[in-house]
């Protein structure tokens, strides 16, 4: 999706910068969080993390102030935006539109450029990417209509441990056994999950084997597309150690999960990457790529 | 300025229930068929009038359906029963007779259960698994006598040697017709849009066999012509998309939309409700074995198996389409319990990617839930085919 500008924009935009640092924002307002992310002179200057409310815009709204802050700019600063995510429908903020799937490929090659693979799991989905060493998506999977392999997924579990969504993975590193989980529906996972604590076993060992289940799950995924390393995690599940050490159980081979930066931005750092590659091919044509002064 | 002749063949299609009312008045007959393997031929030669039955998208019927038939069936299947449980869909209210051939076997089980739950009258067709084999070819031949034979006895006619040469004419004509048209949509430039193509295809469902022959062909003068252009063109330099994959019948309309939503270009398909049974028909002589050979003979449909990829002809046919058609991806539509499609979508992947071609399966039903996941998927897939374009570009 592309919004018009007056070609006159662009060049006073671009005159008025001459001192002034190049800035261009990413913002990817998915189900559960909202991220947004700014770059500067090609590195990172801040970042927002909000959840997401009812309102998709405004949640994209707050993030990227949140993130401008963090970076010490304003909003005129920017020169351009990208938003991403299931909320990008209503970004009115942005230049331009793009899915998480090539937001996430460019983010992950920015970050670890030997990506070439990439395991998103997010809020409500779950995607396998396959890339090239540019960083361009070759081909992908996504999980159909189901919440198994996703953020919502371990929050109902939490929710029946009654632990924090933080402590689920490393709960799950001290199981001596594994208890086996035959399902990977949301709704029986936890049916399955309650009948097992009232059967006596312990929590650790039920939440290694729903793990284990989920990376199974998430692997026949990765099939479809292939794996070829350097195998990067992303989304917020990827600051869950347990279902990091379950899928490289899995998958036989070692999974990187970004340490200096919080995978759960990947999407939000792809879309400000893009964001200062569209505008430079605006500055060049701005008839094609036609961008438009973003309302904050 | 529009096309003329589309204005005619939509006016031509809006006649048609009253058309179809009053020849029955008169006392004609109406078969109503499903599937993909009835000979039309047969059925038009005696005098009958033949018309596709079955519409796509619509929920609520599917839930009608579903009281009559599991919903481990496709929602197309699903949707059929709907239609003759509500019985308000003119062409359904006007068969005389049902005819379903055994391509597809849930299509085959709606012969079973609109017999017995609501009394229509109904004949089946059974086509061989080995269709590739003498044996399944004698077999099937015998069953085109058979089902000509209760045709004969339902018009109360014989089959007339210099009628039946008539309508394989018309039918050959015609097909050739809709393959011109193809290319005409697929140009750069086009005149004429794949989803008017698709209508175009659709409309010949209902129409006199006789009078959508000469509308195509006065479509295709005045495409020729380079008179009219369709107000639905896009720009060149869009992603160019082959359907493939389950059918996309009448009504169904929720994946192209989507496409094209997203900056797609479909430039083709190789559906069965699309292209694909216009294509490679030769009838090498003129009778009931002839047809029965030409029918087995031509593109086959994903339900029938197929063990050996290297020489299957429904992967053949897809990649000589992508080519003829300048196609830079293929989405390929899956409906869930659509086990056909479902099950090739693998190896149709595998092998279109060994020719370099990008490939998308996107698994549905009609409900509009999964329209925001689906827009993601077409969108990045679409995203995925532009910046091919721009590295092959810069290349």
């Amino acid at each position: 999706m592309q919004r018009n500008i007056p070609k006159t924009h662009i060049d006073s935009h671009m005159t008025k910068l001459p001192n002034k640092k190049l800035a261009y924002a990413g913002v990817d307002v998915g189900s559960l969080t909202a991220k947004s992310v700014i770059i500067v002179d090609g590195k990172i200057a801040g970042f927002g993390l909000i959840p997401s409310g009812i309102k998709s815009e405004e949640s994209g709204q707050n993030a990227l102030h949140k993130a401008l802050k963090s970076a010490g700019l304003k909003r005129e600063d920017l020169i351009y935006v990208v938003a991403t995510g299931y909320g990008r429908i209503s970004a009115p903020y942005a230049n331009k539109t793009v899915t998480e799937i090539t937001c996430h490929a460019k983010g992950a090659h920015f970050l670890h450029p030997e990506t070439r693979t990439i395991i998103d799991m997010g809020g409500q989905d779950c995607k396998a990417i396959r890339l090239d060493a540019d960083g361009n998506v070759k081909d992908f999977a996504m999980n159909d209509k189901c919440a198994a392999g996703t953020g919502r997924f371990l929050e109902v579990i939490a929710n029946v441990f009654k632990v924090s969504l933080e402590e689920l993975g490393p709960l799950s590193l001290t199981a001596k056994e594994v208890v086996p989980m035959s399902s990977t529906c949301t709704v029986f996972a936890e049916s399955e999950t309650i009948s097992l604590v009232a059967r006596g076993e312990k929590p650790e060992n039920i939440l290694k084997g729903i793990h284990n289940a989920i990376s199974n799950r998430v692997v026949g995924m990765l099939s479809r597309i292939g794996v070829e390393d350097d195998v990067y995690f992303s989304g917020g599940v990827a600051k869950n150690v347990g279902m990091k050490t379950a899928l490289e159980d899995v998958l036989k081979s070692k999974i990187y999960v970004e340490t200096k930066f919080d995978p759960q931005l990947t999407g939000a750092l792809g879309a400000a990457v893009l964001a200062r590659s569209f505008s430079s091919k605006a500055i060049v044509d701005p008839v094609t790529v036609r961008a438009k002064p973003a309302k904050v | 300025m529009g096309l003329k002749s589309l204005e005619q063949i939509r006016k031509a299609v809006k006649d048609r229930p009253a058309e179809i009312v009053k020849a029955r008045k008169n006392g004609a007959k109406v078969v109503g068929w499903i599937n993909y393997n009835i000979p039309e031929e047969i059925i038009h030669a005696l005098g009958l009038i033949p018309v596709r039955l079955g519409t796509g998208g619509d929920e609520r019927l599917v839930e009608l359906g579903s009281r009559y038939i599991s919903t481990k069936n496709c929602v197309f299947v699903r949707e059929i029963v709907g239609l003759f449980a509500e019985k308000k869909d003119p062409y359904i209210q006007n068969s005389d007779l049902v005819a379903i051939d055994a391509t597809c076997l849930q299509v085959y089980r709606v012969a079973e259960l609109i017999k017995y739950y609501f009394k229509v009258e109904t004949t089946i067709l059974p086509v061989p698994r080995n269709f590739d084999k003498l044996e399944g070819r004698e077999y099937f031949r015998r069953e085109v006598e058979a089902f000509t034979k209760k045709l004969e006895d339902f018009s109360g006619k014989k089959l007339d040697q210099k009628k039946l040469d008539d309508s394989i004419r018309i039918f050959n004509e015609t097909r050739k017709a809709i393959k011109t048209l193809y290319k005409y949509q697929s140009a750069a430039n086009a005149p004429v849009t794949w989803r008017e193509t698709f209508e175009v295809v659709h409309a010949g469902y209902y129409l006199d066999r006789a009078e959508y022959l000469s509308l195509l062909n006065t479509l295709l003068k005045e495409l020729k012509d380079g008179k009219g252009k369709s107000a639905g063109i896009k720009p060149d330099g869009e992603a160019r998309v082959l359907l493939s994959g389950s059918i996309i019948p009448p009504g169904d309309t929720k994946l192209i939309d989507i496409i094209e939503r997203s900056g797609g270009r479909i430039v083709g398909d190789d559906l069965w409700s699309g292209l694909t049974p216009s294509l490679d028909i030769t009838v090498r002589d003129a009778s009931i074995k002839g047809l029965a050979d030409a029918y087995l003979r031509r593109v086959p449909h994903a339900a029938l198996p197929y063990l050996d990829l290297a020489s299957d002809r429904r992967l053949k046919n897809l990649k000589k389409q992508v080519k003829a058609h300048k196609a830079q991806g293929v989405i390929y539509h899956t409906l869930r319990y659509c086990d056909a499609f479902t099950f090739k979508a693998n190896e149709t992947k595998n092998i279109l990617q060994k020719a370099g071609i990008p490939f998308l399966e996107i698994h549905t039903e009609y409900a509009g839930s999964d329209v925001e996941p689906i827009r993601t998927r077409a969108e990045a897939f679409i995203e995925m085919i532009k910046s091919n374009n721009e590295l092959e570009a810069l290349s």
